[in-house]
């Protein structure tokens, strides 16, 4: 048994997590270069590629870079040196960022065009009567807050701060001969990148702002004469490491660590294409950055712009019809949702469904005079969030609100901090983390003082507790009463509080200490099952699948004839096809109009089969590193709800992309098939099912109110 | 609905469960939030505790009481156990808790503490029941001691205390440094004396099948077992057997992460482990049975007792009196005497109850020091007294308290000897004033029922007892002769007169 399992990690059956997450953001590049997707929608889906990118950079590609530099040369699941991996990333991206702007130049600037609107490329190409008025642009709004820079001997070379845009530029002294010097200035992130200009005739045309500065840039070094002048942009090591145990006050630490994490090494540079060979020089030299962090752009460097372009008004038949979140059918609009909850436990499905519910359960606790306490942890809020006005609101109605705000949440930090300080101040008990662990689970506790007990109201999901993200995000979440996930949640706070662990768990399984043992035995059961001759089937979908020991048991199961499907939208270490190994597993991966978010699981055993939903991936990090909940859903109607949202997306024709024996991804083949898109059958189906609703509720007859509090 | 808060300041834990009391007889655990602070290891050793130490206590009490408001509980208990009571300074350190966080914390005598165990136990109603219709033994396994207390025929009739508590176990292995490999041995070395010599003494030829498990460290593994099914909590024998088979095997911190034990209660696991099948193999058992309840449960039971809202089908009393007869049987002490004794005394107790104003709790204590009263005539005959006392002083009775058992002490004493009067006894009694005036009235009872059998042929096993003007009048029927009662009365009702102001006569209505 020992050797076969050995036989299971094989590197030759993995995948490596970098480049499968790069065959990711190629998943969505090529919606961006579908041409039945409605042209704005793709500039949407460009943007994001650039803005992955840009994560992907500052935390993975810094991390192999630590590891390189320290000189550790462990291996990767799929058997690769942190060395190895970088030289594969490096030619992977520079073909990715190649493609992105092949496909931003040739694909959607002359659709653009043909639409309507005009990106004027370069300023050179500006009429006389836009050249003034973007000169008048300039003097009245850019200048004053710029900062320009210049490097001499008496001015060392200047923070180029991580991810700004910026125009490097060699200048000489305007007086005598001199030698070439360097300036540079910031492109200042404070003004809209995406400056419109002044047309007649209804076509409408832009400019980029590092345009209007480099047309100006003469104004900012007047005793100089400019040599040639480029844009260009860094990216840094980003990734935290926050010494805890050294840390008293974490919440200090953390401050302290986004103000340096301006300063970590270059590990990217984008310069423009042509760039001044001296001028490139000097930058690398200054940078301290080897050639293959070097990219050439053919185009505006950062991508990300195309969101705001997105923004621009009069394209509405460029894009998707503005999908409205529905009302779930169990919940009408000013229900009360306690009343509601002691029904029967409710399942959301967001965005199809509203968010409001849950923001509501939180007001509705917030102002009841049974509430006793309100319990929550919080991962990434939205800004102004209705969420901590609500629990703010209930400490000050003078309950016991207990909070727990992650803080290491990357790139979040600065939001959270704000947000906790705020809680505190309403008289909230925050908890600011865990030492050692990220808090990623989404666990909502209310206890209510009712007429024949204390009951227990929670909400538990997939997704965050942001109503920003949850109209784009697909999450499921479910709020229940049941007593046994009552117990579980109150356990759960109490280990959040640094309580012991409970003496046992009703319903509940968290990571990092037994999530990753109930994945193993819930996978290790269907397998048991096909051994002894039963039917053995797993359904999954989840974020990202790279946490080898769960992939052996998948490759165990699949080898004793479970059948396995699983809807990874990200990253997947797990090879299909592999004879004796991996023959009957899928991986599809869906990437659509809404980021595919929600992780449901769903085991035959035997004939009573189970279905859960987690916070969590099948990740390394998420099982060992974090706190994770996974829960199940008893009820069968729910149940079914589940497994209706599997099926459909196992039917997808359209978004999905099926993973091949050979790594790639490919599309399913529709001929002769009927094009089905699962997201959009949701949307559907969620409208059809408030419509009813609505239909039942609102008949011909008047219903006279007949108590009034 | 009533909530309530129990906390439990134990040797290894600082343990507070939150229950709700609703409707009739209904006591629903709704939260239970457990603090690892060791407070044995130190107190065992030192006998004090360290200031920060006494911080930490302070902080999670502070904590609790938060959590106590939130909850808005109607009534809270704090009870101390071992490592409270073993505190040479341990009123100024409740003091300061109380100063610190409004938090009072009553300390339990051992035997206070397993009765309250046991309550909780017996709380859970119909298991309890059919557990103990066969030979049971419950093993309470704490920090600083474990309790083995034996039933017979559905009553507890006697319960012993041995110093082998996980913490103190461990505490002594640490001192000696041994191997890891040793441990084992060692912990079965350390605990068989003391089991054989509770075997020996106390089990004889008793055939025992069930044992009943209360600690923290077993009892969620048998409970995990068979979660949901009517097995639940239930372990046969052999099961325990294979589990101790995982422990020995190489990787013991595997075993325990799979069994869902948390890493840091591994080698108080182990110990209670070897010690559990050491018991297991002492007593031959064939099914051991956790109910999964702790001191909190007890202290929350006996809150809803006091208050009423919870009525329990079990008969604590006939316990502590099964107890007692165990004591007397095992002195050799003559049963038809202490039963006659018994009647007489209860029968005066009752007749004047207007009079004495003592309630349920003081019949009981009477009822107990009647049934002790010659005990000490297993030593010696003449020191009577004195060696009663010590009997019943160095024997545990669950469900007495230690100031309760001082009191049965002393009225069996004083029955013998010499009353002291409370100036004098105060000196070294723990007995305070109240205590005193009921250990004087119930003395001066047992003192006339003892001497209206002072031949011990029950001659006034029927006799009337009335009250009339301050008279307490008895009628016998009997054909006896009683001149000896009649003789030796007037000395023994001196004490009576003196307690009571009234004057007890004997009357004797013969039949011809």
């Amino acid at each position: 048994m020992g050797e076969k399992k050995k036989g299971f990690e094989h590197p030759e059956y993995y995948t490596n997590r970098e480049l499968s997450w790069l065959l990711f953001d190629h998943r969505i590049l090529s919606e961006a270069r579908d041409k039945s997707i409605p042209l704005f929608e793709r500039l949407k889906f460009l943007s994001i590629t650039a803005s992955n990118l840009d994560e992907f950079f500052m935390i993975r590609v810094a991390s192999l870079k630590d590891m390189v530099n320290a000189g550790y040369t462990k291996c990767d699941i799929a058997g690769m040196t942190p060395g190895e991996q970088l030289a594969a990333l490096d030619k992977e991206i520079h073909e990715l960022v190649n493609l992105q702007y092949s496909t931003y130049n040739r694909s959607l600037l002359p659709l653009l065009e043909q639409n309507g609107l005009v990106v004027v490329k370069n300023h050179e190409a500006l009429t006389e009567k836009e050249g003034k008025f973007v000169d008048q642009y300039f003097e009245s709004n850019v200048y004053p807050v710029l900062t320009p820079m210049a490097v001499d001997s008496s001015r060392p070379f200047p923070l180029i701060r991580n991810k700004s845009l910026n125009i490097g530029a060699l200048v000489k002294k305007k007086s005598g001969k001199g030698e070439l010097e360097f300036a540079t200035v910031q492109v200042p992130s404070v003004l809209s990148r995406i400056v419109p200009l002044p047309t007649e005739d209804g076509e409408k045309k832009i400019i980029l702002l590092e345009e209007i500065i480099e047309r100006n840039i003469h104004k900012l070094f007047l005793n100089y004469d400019i040599v040639c002048a480029h844009h260009f942009r860094i990216m840094r090591n980003a990734d935290l490491t926050i010494e805890e145990d050294e840390a008293a006050d974490l919440l200090k630490e953390i401050e302290k660590q986004i103000r340096k994490r301006q300063w970590g090494e270059a590990i990217r540079l984008e310069v423009e294409n042509g760039m001044d060979k001296r001028l490139l020089k000097l930058l690398r030299k200054e940078l301290d950055i080897e050639e293959s962090g070097i990219y050439y752009i053919d185009g505006p460097l950062d991508l990300t712009f195309l969101m705001k372009m997105y923004g621009i008004e009069g394209f509405d038949r460029l894009k998707n019809k503005p999908y409205v979140p529905q009302q779930s059918p169990k919940l009408p609009a000013g229900c009360n949702l306690f009343e509601e909850i002691r029904k029967g436990d409710i399942l959301l499905h967001h965005p199809y469904q509203s968010f409001t519910p849950v923001v509501d359960f939180i007001r509705q606790a917030a102002a009841d005079p049974n509430v006793l306490a309100i319990k929550q942890t919080l991962y990434r809020v939205s800004g102004n969030s209705p969420i901590i006005a609500a629990l703010a609101q209930a400490a000050e109605n003078g309950k016991q609100v207990s909070v727990l705000v992650e803080l290491k949440a990357r790139f979040d930090e600065e939001n959270n901090i704000i947000w906790a300080r705020k809680l505190e101040k309403a008289g909230c008990h925050v908890i600011y983390g865990l030492v050692g662990l990220k808090t990623h689970s989404k666990i909502t506790l209310v206890v209510r003082r009712e007429e024949d007990g204390i009951r227990r109201y929670v909400h538990l999901g997939t997704g965050n507790y942001n109503d920003a993200t949850a109209k784009l995000y697909t999450d499921v979440g479910l709020l229940t009463c049941r007593e046994a996930i009552g117990e579980d949640a109150t356990a759960v706070f109490n280990m959040l509080s640094g309580y012991s662990e409970p003496l046992h768990w009703n319903r509940l399984s968290l990571a990092p200490l037994w999530l990753k043992d109930r994945f193993l035995y819930l996978i290790g059961r269907e397998k048991e099952n096909a051994l002894a001759g039963k039917e053995g089937r797993i359904i999954a979908k989840m974020n990202s699948l790279c946490d080898r020991d769960i992939i052996v048991a998948l490759y165990e199961a699949s080898a004793a004839g479970v059948k396995i499907d699983l809807i990874v939208r990200g990253i997947c270490c797990l090879k299909v096809g592999i004879p004796g190994v991996s023959e009957n597993i899928t991986v599809r991966s869906i990437v659509g109009n809404f980021l595919e978010h929600s992780r449901i699981f769903y085991f035959a055993n035997g004939c009573s089969e189970e279905i859960y939903c987690a916070s969590a991936d099948w990740m390394p990090r998420n099982l060992e590193r974090r706190v994770e909940i996974l829960f199940p859903v008893e009820e069968d109607e729910l149940k079914q709800e589940l497994m209706h949202i599997l099926d459909v997306q196992l039917r997808d024709t359209l978004k999905a992309q099926i993973l091949q024996p050979d790594g790639s991804y490919e599309k399913i083949d529709r001929r002769g098939k009927e094009t089905f898109c699962a997201q959009d059958a949701f949307c559907a189906e969620a409208m059809e099912r408030a419509e009813k609703k609505k239909e039942e509720t609102n008949g011909r007859v008047f219903i006279p109110e007949t108590h009034h509090e | 609905m009533k909530t309530f808060a129990a906390i439990d300041v134990g040797s290894y834990e600082l343990a507070m469960k939150i229950f709700e009391f609703s409707g009739k007889n209904k006591m629903r655990e709704i939260d239970h939030i457990r603090h690892k602070i060791d407070l044995g290891t130190e107190t065992y050793s030192t006998g004090k505790l360290r200031c920060d130490k006494v911080d930490e206590l302070c902080n999670v009490l502070k904590e609790y009481k938060e959590i106590m408001q939130a909850y808005k509980v109607d009534g809270y208990r704090a009870y101390g156990t071992s490592a409270i009571r073993e505190m040479a300074n341990s009123a100024i350190v409740r003091g300061q808790i109380v100063q610190r966080t409004g938090i009072h914390i009553d300390v339990l005598s051992n035997s206070e503490q397993r009765f309250l165990d046991y309550k909780s136990i017996a709380s859970k109603g119909e298991r309890f029941n059919r557990i103990i219709e066969k030979g049971t033994v419950i093993v309470d396994i704490g920090g600083g001691s474990i309790q083995m207390s034996l039933f017979d025929k559905d009553a507890l009739v006697s319960t012993q205390n041995l110093k082998i508590g996980v913490l103190r176990i461990q505490e002594r292995i640490k001192s000696m440094n041994a191997a890891p490999s040793q441990t084992v041995n060692l912990i079965e070395e350390m605990v068989n004396a003391q089991i054989s010599v509770f075997k020996k003494f106390y089990l004889k030829d008793r055939d025992i099948e069930n044992i009943i498990v209360v600690d923290d460290y077993l009892s969620p593994w048998v409970a995990g077992r068979n979660r949901g099914t009517d097995k639940e909590g239930l372990a046969s024998r052999e099961e325990y057997k294979q589990f101790m088979e995982q422990l020995h095997v190489t990787n013991r911190s595997e075993f325990v992460r799979k069994a869902g034990i948390s890493e840091e209660a591994v080698s108080l696991l182990l110990i209670s482990a070897v010690l559990m099948n050491r018991i297991v193999d002492m007593l031959d058992a064939k099914l051991i049975w956790a109910p999964g309840v702790s001191l909190c449960d007890g202290i929350a039971y006996e809150y809803a007792e006091q208050k009423k809202m919870l009525i329990c089908d079990h008969d604590f009393e006939k316990d502590i009196l099964a107890c007692a007869k165990t004591i007397s049987k095992r002195y050799m002490g003559d049963k038809k005497r202490a039963e006659a004794l018994e009647h007489l005394s209860l029968s005066i107790f009752d007749s004047m109850k207007k009079i004495h104003g003592l309630g349920k709790r003081e019949r009981l204590y009477l009822q107990i020091a009647a049934i002790l009263h010659d005990c000490g005539k297993y030593i010696s005959l003449i020191n009577l007294g004195e060696c009663s006392y010590n009997i019943i002083m160095s024997t545990e009775i669950i469900g007495l308290s230690h100031a309760e058992r001082e009191l049965v002490a002393d009225v069996v004493k004083f029955n013998h000897e010499d009353f002291v009067y409370y100036e004098d006894l105060s000196k070294d009694s723990s007995l305070d004033k109240d205590a005193y005036l009921v250990m004087a009235k119930l003395t001066a009872i047992l003192k006339i029922a003892n001497g209206l059998d002072r031949s011990h042929k029950q001659k006034f096993k029927n006799a009337k007892i009335s009250l009339k003007d301050r008279e307490l009048i008895f009628q016998v029927d009997s054909q006896d002769d009683i001149t000896l009662e009649r003789g030796l009365f007037a000395y023994r009702s001196q004490f009576f007169e003196e307690v009571y102001n009234l004057k007890p006569v004997i009357r004797q209505k013969k039949t011809f």
